[in-house]
């Protein structure tokens, strides 16, 4: 089983990313997009595509615009073709924010931007780990999952959704994942514990055939559980001895994945 | 034809909401920021709608025109007032870039010559001219910006006349290649030479050249012995290469009865012996390369370098601290083979931000010093962009306040890099260009960017100061080739050396790497240029950013350069390495430069320096008549030096590359660390532990003491995180003020020898190191006065340490039950303390370092840890005892209640706040006592109390002192307010 993951003019995540696939049982590669355009049969050889996190073009002119411009323009059929397969895509961060860009996800009537990626209601990056919950929808990606503790780290990081478009994620179950607040409830747009201010507390959404994920938050970032905050504290009982290589909440998403197509 | 391209975001957005957040409803009501782009060539109907849709996201924004904004913006406002600001031409204009690369790809028949400058429209419903003042000069710097201010209307006006201001550079033709410069003039011209710069045709100096007269006659003789005059290409590549910020002549030239200097006797010095001493083969490439590099383990090196941007973060602090952070990633870049860089650092001494300092340049209210808290803003930034934008964590820094750093702030950024020991079968830290190698330039383009950087870090900040000298930082472009360079030639050994190009440009970076070759041959006209009319000495020393320097056999020239154009990077052959001792640039086969390499890093004039001892200086002893401990405590934990700066730590990303294990906030309270730490490898639990500390308010009483103290600091804050005391290693970097008093003098050879004594005492070696000596303002006050500000001496160490294993790491959380200690000895030290700076008691009494004794504490502490017989543990340093318990209560939420009574020799003040080093405080598991007890039996340690479940924080100091407070009134002081910069 393959995984490309995408490289290239800013895009900056793909290695932690390449590990979360080659841990959960993944044979990955690391692709540069310019290889991929001048190949891109390249993408036959693979059961999923990833968009890692990043600063691809910077962000200049909106998060993902410029690199969504470069795929519309050169990989667009390829990667369409890709996703009507047994395949899965996943845009993680900056990732998601190509998808969503490209009209990949939601694609409620048609690939064109339904929803908008814009600046968090702080003005301030914010890097820090919240709480989601896994939203009512069928992708195999969130398969049994219920509850993530993951960090986001970006800039444009709020989905900005028109009222008509909301109405149709929830009829087509086409969110994904939401803030939650310390009780579990959701967040209601209060910061931190919705970081950015999303509508609806979005974090992530999926098409609505499931098989493309579009998540700000970094599952990546979460794989093991030294990599969360004060996991030190988190085992005062017991001696940190036994915390090395134990699985955190990212992992699940990418071992779904694997036991997707297996 | 339409030739400006404007967009509005249909929702209020987040920067307008904090913009409109300074002003009061009143004062402004309502303001919209639209995007606008400037096009330079005509284009048709069809491909400007094309354009304005490929800028614009449908969803949240709509595309603004002549016809179509009045009644757009009427829905959000009674506009009065419209401010433009957009860069200056020759600005790096990133966004301007990508807007060009997005339309170029879609518009394929779109003239070659296009180009996009961006700018930003600010729509102010006001006519208070403070109020739109007082906009303008938050969003925009007029050394870099353009700023024009209209009415809506004259706006509007402007708009329909689609005139726009012209963006691009337009020089005028070169004329001439080189200018013979005669030296054999008077002391008194070449002074003027020297201070104020080569004479150009039209009678203006050129800007500073930084050569003394001594420096200039070296250069007449060598000439007048070729019996030649010299090039202007010669002189501007002396004065970069002989400048104190490349040759560090302070720290090399003899001083006192010490000849072979300070770096040689002191710091390297002590590295010398302290490798003697150690029989392991931890220390691998100290002084020698961009950064200086120790084992990992078995498999893999890290290296470390910290670097300075003061003075151009003074003029542009954003432009200044963005190129200091990707500067200094490139240092990692080009240490040895190329070191993937894995971790950022960051410590920014800062004048208040929000006091009024009013500081002009010149006489008359001209050319004001920016306001501290526009540094402060600008500067966070910049390094939150350059190393975001980057993907490189930044889990650790400080940040500390003083009134000295008004005229100059100081910006220290460092980068950790990560390389395999060996690569190919080599040694991965050696490398050397050969013979016949070609000098291969890749990443940004060069412009008149940053023209005389080098020379002017060594000039204090002055009226003739060329202000121009800022750059802004493109980190896309040099992600891009550090891509290249990490991931794919590295590995197939495809280049013999590599460099970064940072102060004094190609002069100084081919001029360094020829050192390995014998000499080199560079042909200026091959280096691709961002616009034309640059004259072969602007192009030899511009320093315009993001650009390595790579040695490739000529087999490989092809392959290497393929391989960068495929990932979107320029790279191009612009002469060769020589095996002949000779420094030659050509421009179109003409020499503009043949010197001899010997003469051009060693010709320079060695001088003496000598110092004398400062007077003792008076300090106001006010003595407090009545103390309330508890809101002493308050204050202090509120106090700038002391709060929580968890505001930069949330907006600089320390998660990315998934390796932080300790992170730059700590417990349920969200305490700012002195220490973090990254597991660098997925493969193993082996981790990376970086610490730093200065002590600036020491610095005048007793400099020896305050590096004694820095040392000692760095090193502990390590060792209580877990860091193993063998594995640990040091950087200096010393940021000076007025090298040319001997007093000052005297201060950084005191300091010096402290690092010295103290590195080797515990044989931490220093691995790398620089100097920023002129960190001085002179101007004038509002009322004209002459003004002179200096910085107070700081010394920054930056220190990095081994973690073996995860196991090893503690937190500073305590839990409930937890017994309490306070490790080391508490002695009558408020002297520099922030206790003192806070409620004006002051004493001389700086903190002394015993270096037996601390080292035999951590080694104790060391074997406590590694019997798993500690909790947490937190180490003393500014506020004392009184700010580390509370961060401890803070951090895990819980009460304490403490007896200090039995420590409490000098005064309860004292006793809570006094700096004395070596001091820990740690907590222990209640069965764990007996052990943790007897490991320590023969060392100050004194057991004062408990964690209680009671979220309340009490403690007794005496029979008639003691302090009651709430641990949420604890958290609720220790927020601070400083984050509303």
């Amino acid at each position: 089983m393959r995984a490309l993951i995408i490289s290239g003019y800013g895009i900056n995540c793909e290695d932690e990313t390449l590990h979360a696939f080659t841990k959960t049982g993944f044979k990955g590669s690391i692709v540069h997009i310019n290889d991929l355009i001048d190949n891109p049969e390249t993408l036959n050889q693979f059961q999923i595509v990833a968009f890692p996190g990043g600063f691809s073009y910077g962000d200049d002119t909106g998060s993902g615009n410029a690199m969504a411009n470069k795929i519309k323009n050169n990989l667009f059929d390829h990667l369409s073709e890709f996703l009507l397969k047994d395949k899965l895509v996943i845009g993680i961060c900056n990732g998601c924010q190509i998808l969503v860009n490209l009209g990949i996800v939601p694609a409620i009537n048609s690939t064109t931007r339904e929803v908008a990626l814009v600046e968090n209601d702080s003005a301030v990056y914010q890097c820090r780990w919240i709480n989601l919950k896994v939203s009512k929808n069928s992708s195999p990606w969130l398969t049994d999952i219920k509850k993530m503790h993951l960090p986001v780290a970006h800039q444009e990081g709020k989905f900005m959704v028109a009222k008509s478009i909301q109405g149709e994620l929830v009829r087509h179950d086409l969110i994904a994942c939401q803030y939650i607040d310390k009780k579990g409830k959701l967040a209601k747009q209060i910061f931190p514990h919705n970081p950015n201010g999303s509508d609806m507390d979005i974090a992530a959404l999926t098409n609505a055939k499931g098989n493309v994920l579009a998540m700000m938050p970094h599952p990546e970032r979460a794989l093991y559980k030294t990599q969360e905050p004060d996991w030190l504290n988190d085992n005062k009982t017991g001696s940190k001895h036994n915390m090395s290589f134990v699985f955190a909440d990212g992992y699940k998403i990418f071992k779904n994945a694997f036991d997707y197509f297996k | 034809m339409p030739s400006q391209i404007q967009i509005l975001n249909i929702h209020s957005t987040g920067r307008e909401k904090s913009l409109a957040a300074l002003f009061s409803r009143k004062q402004l009501a309502n303001l919209k920021i639209t995007e606008v782009y400037y096009v330079s060539v005509n284009l048709s109907v069809k491909q400007f709608t094309q354009a304005g849709q490929l800028l614009c996201n449908p969803v949240s924004q709509q595309n603004l025109n002549a016809k179509n904004i009045i009644k757009i913006l009427s829905a959000y406002g009674k506009f009065k007032w419209v401010i433009e600001v957009r860069y200056l031409p020759g600005v790096t204009d990133n966004v301007g870039h990508t807007a060009e690369e997005i339309i170029r790809e879609n518009l394929k028949n779109v003239k070659k010559s296009l180009s996009i400058g961006s700018a930003l429209l600010y729509f102010l419903d006001t006519k208070e001219k403070n109020i739109i003042d007082a906009v303008a000069a938050e969003n925009s710097n007029p050394l870099i910006h353009g700023i024009t201010i209209l009415s809506f209307k004259d706006y509007l006006k402007k708009l329909r006349s689609n005139k726009i201001t012209d963006f691009n550079v337009k020089l005028s033709q070169k004329k001439y290649i080189t200018k013979k410069i005669n030296l054999n003039v008077s002391q008194e011209e070449l002074h003027q030479i020297g201070k104020q710069g080569i004479l150009e045709n039209n009678k203006i100096r050129r800007g500073p050249l930084g050569l003394d007269v001594a420096s200039l006659q070296a250069i007449q003789a060598y000439f007048n012995k070729q019996k030649r005059q010299s090039t202007d290409v010669e002189i501007e590549t002396l004065a970069q290469t002989w400048s104190e910020h490349c040759k560090h002549k302070i720290f090399s030239s003899s001083i006192d009865n010490i000849h072979k200097g300070i770096f040689n006797t002191y710091i390297r010095g002590a590295t010398r012996k302290i490798i003697k001493k150690r029989k392991d083969n931890f220390c691998v490439s100290l002084f020698s390369d961009n950064a200086g590099a120790v084992s990992f383990d078995n498999d893999w090196l890290v290296c470390h370098k910290v670097e300075t941007h003061n003075t151009p973060s003074a003029l542009d602090p954003f432009g200044g601290a963005i190129t200091g952070i990707v500067g200094v990633n490139r240092d990692c870049l080009g240490f040895g083979k190329g070191a993937k860089p894995i971790a950022n650092t960051y410590a920014f001494y800062f004048a208040y931000p929000h006091k009024n300092y009013d500081l002009y340049r010149q006489q008359n209210k001209k050319n004001p010093m920016l306001p501290a808290r526009l540094i402060a803003k600008g500067v966070i930034n910049g390094v939150r962009v350059g190393g975001n934008c980057s993907g490189i964590p930044t889990p650790q820094g400080t940040v500390y306040f003083h009134d000295g750093y008004a005229g100059k702030p100081l910006v220290f950024c460092g980068t950790v890099g990560l390389i395999p020991r060996k690569i190919k079968g080599q040694l991965s830290h050696l490398k050397g260009a050969q013979p016949g190698d070609h000098v291969i330039i890749v990443g940004g383009r060069v412009g008149k960017d940053g023209i005389h950087g080098a020379t002017f870090s060594s000039e204090k900040l002055d009226p003739n100061s060329p202000v121009t000298a800022v750059q802004i930082g493109d980190p896309i472009t040099q992600k891009k080739f550090s891509d290249v360079i990490i991931r794919e030639l590295r590995e197939k050994n495809l280049y013999s050396s590599i460099t970064d190009n940072g102060a004094g440009g190609l002069s100084s970076s081919v001029g360094e790497m020829a050192k390995e070759s014998g000499g080199f041959a560079i042909d200026l006209e091959k280096i691709p240029l961002k616009y034309e009319g640059l004259y072969p000495w602007e192009i030899w020393i511009s320093e315009s950013q993001e650009r390595m320097t790579l040695a490739v056999h000529p087999k490989n020239v092809q392959k290497v350069i393929s391989i960068f154009t495929q990932r979107g990077v320029e790279a191009t052959s612009i002469g060769k390495f020589t095996k002949k001792k000779k420094a030659i640039v050509r421009y179109n086969n003409v020499d503009v430069m043949n010197m001899d390499m010997k003469f051009l890093h060693e010709g320079y004039p060695k001088f003496h320096l000598k110092t004398s001892k400062p007077s003792f200086i008076n300090i106001k002893k006010s003595q407090i008549k009545k103390h309330s401990f508890k809101k002493e405590l308050l204050t202090l934990l509120a106090s700038p030096n002391i709060c929580s700066k968890e505001f930069i730590s949330t907006q600089y990303d320390h998660e990315v590359q998934a390796t932080s294990i300790i992170k730059p906030l700590q417990g349920e309270g969200r305490v700012f660390s002195d220490a973090t730490a990254i597991k660098p490898l997925f493969s193993s639990n082996q981790s990376l532990a970086l610490s730093q500390a200065a002590f600036p308010r020491y610095a005048n009483l007793d400099a020896y003491k305050m590096a004694a103290c820095s040392v000692d600091t760095a090193v502990r804050n390590l060792v209580v995180l877990g860091a193993n005391i063998k594995k640990i290693a040091l950087l200096d970097n010393f940021c000076w003020c007025s090298p040319e008093e001997e007093e000052r003098l005297y201060q950084l050879k005191k300091a010096a020898e402290a690092c010295h004594d103290y590195a080797l005492a515990y044989r931490t070696p220093f691995i790398s190191g620089k100097d920023s000596m002129y960190n001085d303002f002179s101007g004038f006050d509002a009322k004209n006065n002459k003004i002179k500000i200096s910085i107070p001496p700081t010394l920054l160490i930056s220190s990095l340490g081994i973690v073996k294993s995860i196991n090893d790491l503690t937190s500073i959380c305590p839990s409930i039950k937890d017994l309490i200690y306070v490790i080391g000895e508490t002695k009558e030290e408020l002297g520099g303390s922030e206790y003192g700076n806070m409620f004006g008691y002051e004493n001389i009494n700086v903190p002394s370092v015993n270096p037996k004794k601390a080292l035999k504490l951590y080694n104790v502490f060391s074997r406590a840890n590694k019997k798993d017989l500690i909790s947490s543990a937190i180490s003393v340093h500014m506020g004392g005892l009184g700010v580390a318990f509370s961060k401890m209560a803070i951090a895990s939420q819980t009460g304490m209640q403490l007896d200090l009574s039995r420590i409490n020799l000098f005064g309860s003040a004292n006793t809570l706040f006094a700096e004395s080093q070596s001091r820990m405080i740690v907590s222990i598991k209640p069965s764990n006592k007996k052990f943790f007890e007897k490991l320590f039996t023969r060392h100050i340690i004194n057991r004062v109390g408990e964690c209680t479940s009671k979220k309340k924080f009490l403690c007794r100091l005496s029979n008639k002192d003691s302090i009651q407070v709430t641990v949420s009134d604890l958290t609720r002081a220790y927020k601070g307010n400083i984050k509303k910069l």
